[in-house]
């Protein structure tokens, strides 16, 4: 990895942005919302409305208004919400934090008990272990969110009182409570990617198992565990970074059905506020907030991918 | 003995029922001595070395025999027992030294982990230990070698490592499975020298396996040929070739391409046929932020005249393949092109019906679902030829008619490789462009195809651009010989002045590296 890769990625993500921040305001430029009425409400006066579209600037040519907003952006101004008049990049940031401690959360228990899960599947073929995560999986896979969300609130919420149901704490208020809140939605998120992430830990798994290279490393009179660990693992990772990558861009759709159920205030359930009050700066920043997530998630990956394959070379 | 197997018999099971791969094989391997085992694809010579080594895929069958280390049948051992010889009494170097070394660790740490594993050796020590072994196998800076991963090294370098790590614990018994198959010819070569001199080194006893006689001549004491699972002829090998006994082993020896004998005696001259001036070919861009790689040709000129075969040699990597893609426009080049001495200005249909070309894979050349009829109508289609000469085309290539209605998995590698030359005369071209045609074949099937190009050619007067880096088949066939290296060529002669000219010093290096003719 050099320098020159480096600044070259980050220009791409810079690039990438650039292109999503034209498409959310092409959008929101076709969507049936007047600034002006979301300000003012229905009742407004016609000289009112006028007054203040001239404010916003709702008069300049289309292009104008994105030079105005795009040089907002690069100064860290998001605008203000049309709603409370905040400025919407801090409330954004907050809700993405949460959304984003989700995340972490989810995908650290998939990757624990996926990786195992498909290793051992794949060691085991055919057995009962393998039949046993290929029902986790598919079933996973299977069932919408919704469903296994409602499903684990009857079992641990309603049922056995173990765990809250609804609700967020923050971390650094409570840390424990802040947890057991987050338990049943984490555990909904990683179900989902444990069926992904399993499958194909197991079939790369297999497929180095087979391998010239792994054979050879037998014959060289190594102990099964030692061909597992030193040999086979490490590149049966490999394609696993790609899937857990693209997941992060699924966590964020689908992550705002599990904030919804659960009442989580991150940013997916920030974001269906922000639609449903027309209030079109947070709409833009939160779908921008979302694209650079994504966009950083991908970057960290092709990093995960150097440092595990030295044959990846950035340069 | 080192290594004696009795009568030991191997089957598969698959879901035909069991198939047998080995037949009552009976060998044995003395110390300090080193059998070679020679057999085309499919004789079980490679499910020998499984089973020696213990390491037999889940549907073997072992219906008898013994197979005995130093006295010990190996047959009976457990796991653990088993480890404790993998690696430490038997070494095996595997035939692709790319995909038997793991891409993600680095060639110290794949030298010195039998090291620790069999002589407990600590981290450091087996380090200093390896590193005076990459020295023995005349790596050039062992101590760096150490430290790089497989895919900073070259192919040669890679066999060396893979060997030093087979001789590392001193073993009684090294497995050679086809160990220079996957390397050029001079490398493969001086792999070969290496061996020579560990053998004389280390009195290390040696299965080598491969279906190349002239190499197996000359590493091997004695020389056992398995035909179908069946050993059917052992001896030295200056008997052996000189004086077969089985008719197996004769028909494999007189396959084998010798350069005396010469197939071909007509010397066509004259017209040039397809005139190559300055061919220069670059693959990949230049990005926006990437240098484009270096050109894979280089100004190239050759000429093949109308009637006459003209041999590309060179190793891997040479430019041989991408002048074959120049000149049917599968690649973008540079320079110019004439047919017939009229230059050709865009690819039209008559120059590709003029030119066609026969790849080396015809697994990846043949649609897999396209039967052997509709790959033989498409030209036939293109070139306004009739659907009523399959049958023709297949006789041609002397194949029965019924097989039109075949696919390609239902045929051999040989009868692939027939349809794709059945295919390419279909056209009814003035030149066919061969590229490593035979290089997949065994060495019987080999024969047959040569046999059946240098007929064709008698029948329609076909110029052949035939590529190949197996020297002896070259200067079988070829009237005149082109060498290429690094993208140029550098040597272009007739191929009886082969031997005697003043030759590019590259050219005599490959000369001395292909192996002696047999027979």
């Amino acid at each position: 990895m050099s320098a020159r890769w480096l600044l070259r990625r980050l220009l791409l993500i810079g690039y990438t942005l650039l292109v999503v921040s034209l498409l959310v305001f092409a959008i929101t430029q076709v969507l049936p919302a007047d600034a002006a009425v979301t300000l003012l409400g229905e009742n407004a006066t016609p000289d009112a409305l006028a007054a203040v579209r001239v404010q916003l600037g709702l008069n300049d040519p289309v292009w104008l208004q994105y030079a105005h907003w795009l040089g907002g952006l690069l100064h860290g101004d998001f605008g203000t919400s049309m709603r409370s008049g905040q400025p919407v990049l801090p409330v954004m940031l907050t809700a993405l934090s949460r959304s984003l401690l989700l995340a972490v959360l989810s995908i650290g228990l998939m990757l624990a008990v996926a990786v195992p899960l498909g290793v051992l599947a794949a060691l085991r073929r055919g057995g009962a272990i393998d039949l046993l995560a290929g029902l986790v999986a598919y079933l996973g896979v299977s069932l919408p969110e919704f469903v296994t969300a409602t499903l684990l609130l009857i079992l641990f919420a309603d049922m056995l009182h173990w765990l809250p149901a609804t609700g967020y704490v923050p971390l650094a208020e409570n840390p424990a409570d802040s947890l057991r809140h987050l338990v049943l939605p984490v555990v909904t998120v990683s179900l989902i990617l444990v069926a992904h992430v399993s499958r194909m830990m197991r079939s790369e798994t297999i497929d180095v198992l087979h391998s010239d290279y792994a054979r050879a490393a037998r014959l060289k009179g190594l102990s099964p565990a030692t061909v597992l660990f030193r040999h086979v693992l490490r590149n049966a990772l490999l394609p696993v970074v790609t899937i857990v990558a693209l997941d992060v861009g699924y966590l964020l759709g689908g992550i705002i059905v599990v904030e919804e159920i659960f009442a989580i205030p991150g940013i997916g359930r920030q974001l269906i506020v922000a639609i449903q009050n027309r209030d079109l700066p947070s709409i833009q920043a939160g779908a921008l907030v979302m694209a650079a997530t994504y966009a950083v998630a991908n970057f960290l990956a092709d990093v995960a991918y150097a440092v595990l394959d030295r044959r990846i070379r950035y340069d | 003995m080192i290594l004696q197997i009795d009568d030991y018999s191997l089957d598969y099971a698959t879901r035909a029922g069991p198939r047998r791969v080995l037949d009552g094989v009976s060998l044995s391997i003395a110390a300090g001595e080193v059998l070679g085992l020679v057999g085309e694809s499919g004789s079980g010579k490679t499910s020998l070395a499984w089973a020696i080594m213990r390491a037999l895929p889940g549907n073997a069958r072992e219906s008898g025999g013994a197979i005995r280390l130093a006295g010990q049948d190996l047959r009976g051992l457990g796991g653990a027992a088993l480890r404790a010889i993998r690696g430490k009494r038997i070494g095996m170097v595997f035939q692709d030294p790319a995909t038997s070394l793991n891409p993600t660790l680095t060639l110290g740490r794949q030298l010195t982990e039998v090291l620790e594993r069999h002589q407990g050796l600590s981290r450091a020590d087996a380090w200093r230990a390896g590193t005076c072994l990459l020295a023995r196998v005349e790596l050039r800076d062992p101590a760096a070698m150490m430290r790089r991963y497989p895919h900073e090294v070259s192919g040669g370098e890679k066999q060396r490592v893979v060997i030093a790590t087979a001789f590392a614990c001193r073993p009684e018994l090294i497995l050679f499975d086809e160990p220079t198959t996957a390397l050029d010819v001079i490398t493969g070569a001086r792999i070969l020298d290496l061996f020579a001199r560990l053998r004389r080194e280390t009195g290390v006893a040696g299965l080598y396996i491969s279906h190349d006689l002239s190499l197996v001549a000359r590493v091997a004491d004695r020389v056992a040929v398995l035909e179908q699972g069946r050993i059917v002829e052992e001896a030295p090998p200056a008997r052996l070739f000189t004086a077969p006994r089985d008719a197996y082993t004769r028909r494999l020896i007189t396959a084998v391409p010798h350069p005396d004998r010469r197939l071909v005696e007509d010397a066509p001259g004259g017209a040039a046929l397809l005139d190559l001036r300055g061919i220069t070919v670059r693959y990949g861009r230049a990005g926006l932020f990437a240098r484009r790689r270096p050109a894979a040709v280089r100004g190239v000129s050759l000429e093949v005249r109308a009637g006459e075969i003209l041999g590309l040699v060179g190793e891997s990597g040479s430019g041989k393949s991408s002048i074959a893609r120049a000149a049917t426009g599968l690649a973008a080049f540079q320079g110019s092109l004439a047919l017939d001495g009229r230059p050709v200005a865009a690819m039209d249909r008559a120059y590709r019906r003029a030119v066609q070309i026969v790849f080396q894979h015809p697994d990846s050349s043949l649609n897999p679902r396209h039967s052997v009829a509709q790959l033989l109508a498409r030209p036939l289609r293109l070139y306004g030829g009739d659907l009523a000469e399959i049958p023709r085309l297949l006789e041609q290539v002397r194949l029965p008619a019924d097989y039109a209605r075949r696919y390609p998995h239902q045929l051999s590698g040989g009868e692939k490789q027939r349809v794709a030359i059945a295919r390419a005369f279909a056209a009814r071209p003035r030149l066919v462009i061969c590229d490593e045609i035979t290089a997949a074949l065994d060495v019987s099937v080999q024969a047959a195809v040569i046999e059946l190009l240098l007929e064709l050619r008698r029948a329609h007067g076909t110029a052949y651009l035939f590529i190949t880096h197996d020297l002896n088949l070259v200067r079988q066939i070829v009237h005149r010989i082109a060498v290429m290296r690094a993208g140029e060529l550098v040597d272009l002669l007739p191929a009886a002045a082969l031997p005697t000219a003043r030759t590019h010093p590259y050219t005599r290096e490959l000369m001395d590296a292909c192996p002696a003719p047999i027979g």
